[in-house]
């Protein structure tokens, strides 16, 4: 876990995000071509995924979002991996990892729910459930 | 809380440099995240050198600047100048050829850079070799060494066919490990965790390299976190060839660091030996109809003109590049295609020895070294209009990049439509069953 409190609109990505090239770091928008979430921003969002996938070439994407101002604002992994461990030492950005399988986040969690994550307690609040207005990232 | 040796308390107190500080603070930093108590030593390293495109978010003249923000996470400008003393590291692909530019559209100015960032991780004691396959040239960890790799299939063939032990990090995590000598005891660096968690029942037929590539895809893509799977079916003549690029596939399609082939891989001797006495967690069943699927979900449909064709990820061994020049003898690419075949360098000279080079270029193809169209991107893959790969991962990574079709065969498919000029629906897999 990285320790922090951050409040924001989720963005849930259920088979993750791909390495290398699977976002655009200038602005944060996925590409990956067969994510569900492709076209839309990382940027500003919490962050929901099962762990890191593809390339090795994971954290690097995510860290050079960090610099280019296009980083997330917190991160949630149901559980961590060594990919998704360098990328949260990488941006330091509040991060909870390793969830029971019965609290599986990428399942309670929907994308434009408002979330409130604790990284020192470890603790995730569905503040507000998301309107189909609010889906469109 | 991660316990420290005296070397490690030498570097934390800064006394071997600013550079190795860092790189440990790092490396402590991650091993917080993950919980682990302890660290290793990394003997072997590959590392990404070069001007990369994502690098470009940070615009500056100077390679230790960007090192600096980007590798080490750091504002100040900590110079890169030294590597673990312990360690083999050798560089992994940049995104230019080793010796050429103008094949690709990349102007003089942009090589030059790379070319300079190049120098940089060599003078720190990188040893610049600009491949994803870096047993090619002899980066071999052995079982039970520690390893760090920025390519994700070699962390699987690692792990899996070498019984070495590394996880897949990222590309900071590699140059701070290859820096400092150290990454964290956690995952497949600790015994018990190695175990299978996952057994797969293969009832495919399961022959071509464009075979395997499929069964990476078909058993990454339904795998959770941190699975381990060992894979059962009838794999006779299953070779090393086969092997990496099942690994190479496996590891783009899931976050999978590491699998067991039953009978094959050094701590499968059985399904029962992976397993190590634990219960599994789940099996999947890969059929004809999932090697189909996975093909689907990368080839694009239809029929059409094409004029890129590329071979060779991970980058071709020297095998490789002879049975294309057996395929290849007499025909003529299309005047309309680019046909390139990508290795290391040392490989490009025993095919300019063996005058394999000589027989690529007469049918009017091209061997490039160091690189590949993915990681050169935009600059190169803007100029065509229909692509043509014999790897998975390489087809997908540029479709993410292309709203042009993209196509994905074996490598005699990808040869016929290179010579044709267009990709035509009998080049489609399954060929010939």
């Amino acid at each position: 876990m990285i320790p922090g409190i951050v409040e924001g609109q989720a963005l849930v990505c259920p088979k993750s995000i791909t390495g290398w090239g699977g976002i655009d770091p200038k602005t944060g928008i996925i590409k990956e071509y067969e994510n569900v979430n492709r076209g839309k921003s990382i940027k500003g969002k919490i962050l929901v995924m099962p762990g890191s996938k593809g390339s090795n070439g994971w954290s690097c994407y995510f860290g050079a979002a960090r610099v280019s101002g296009a980083a997330p604002l917190g991160w949630i992994f149901t559980r961590i991996d060594s990919s998704a461990g360098v990328a949260a030492a990488v941006l330091q950005i509040p991060t909870v990892v390793d969830f029971p399988e019965d609290r599986d986040p990428c399942r309670l969690i929907k994308s434009g729910d408002r979330v409130r994550l604790n990284g020192r307690s470890g603790k995730v609040e569905i503040l507000e459930a998301a309107g189909s207005e609010d889906e469109s990232g | 809380m991660v316990r420290l040796d005296d070397y490690e308390k030498r570097l934390l107190a800064g006394k071997e440099g600013r550079l190795k500080q860092v790189c440990l603070e790092n490396i402590l930093r991650y091993a917080e995240v993950l919980g682990a108590g302890q660290l290793c030593e990394v003997t072997k390293a590959i590392v990404f050198c070069g001007a990369h495109n994502y690098l470009n978010v940070k615009p500056s003249d100077t390679p230790d600047e960007i090192f600096s923000r980007m590798n080490l996470a750091v504002e100040e400008i900590v110079p890169f100048d030294q590597t673990y003393e312990n360690c083999y590291i050798q560089s992994c692909i940049s995104p230019c050829d080793q010796y050429e530019h103008e094949p690709f559209t990349q102007s003089g100015e942009f090589f030059k850079k790379n070319a300079e960032f190049l120098e940089q991780a060599r003078r720190a004691g990188v040893i610049i070799t600009g491949t994803c396959a870096p047993y090619l040239t002899g980066w071999l960890p052995i079982r039970g060494e520690h390893f760090v790799t920025t390519e994700s299939g070699v962390t699987v063939m690692g792990n899996s066919i070498w019984g070495a032990m590394g996880n897949s990090d990222g590309i900071e995590a590699a140059f701070w490990s290859a820096i400092c000598g150290r990454t964290p005891k956690w995952g497949n660096h600790v015994e018990e965790n190695r175990a299978a968690t996952h057994v797969v029942e293969v009832q495919a037929q399961v022959n071509s390299l464009l075979e395997w590539d499929l069964l990476g895809r078909a058993i990454g893509d339904p795998l959770p976190t941190r699975a381990v799977p060992v894979i059962r079916g009838d794999f006779r003549g299953v070779t090393f060839q086969c092997l990496r690029q099942l690994c190479t596939t496996l590891a783009i399609s899931s976050n999978c660091e590491m699998c067991h082939l039953d009978g094959y891989t050094p701590e499968a001797r059985s399904v029962e030996d992976a397993l190590r006495g634990k219960k599994p967690a789940g099996t999947l069943v890969i059929d004809e109809q999932a090697l189909q699927q996975a093909y689907e979900a990368v080839c694009d449909p239809g029929e059409g003109e094409i004029d890129f064709v590329s071979l060779g990820c991970p980058h071709y061994d020297i095998d490789q590049i002879k049975r294309v020049c057996d395929y290849l003898k007499g025909k003529h690419i299309s005047p309309n295609v680019h046909f390139m075949l990508w290795t290391v360098y040392p490989i490009k000279a025993m095919a300019d020895e063996n005058g394999y080079t000589r027989i690529i270029e007469a049918a009017g193809g091209h061997i490039y070294t160091s690189s590949c169209p993915g990681s050169m991107g935009e600059v190169f893959l803007s100029n065509y209009n229909g692509f043509v790969f014999d790897s998975l991962k390489q087809a997908g990574s540029i479709k993410s990049e292309t709203s042009r079709p993209v196509y994905f065969a074996d490598v005699q498919a990808c040869i016929d439509a290179a010579v044709a000029g267009r990709w035509k629906v009998k080049h489609r897999w399954p060929r010939s069953r």
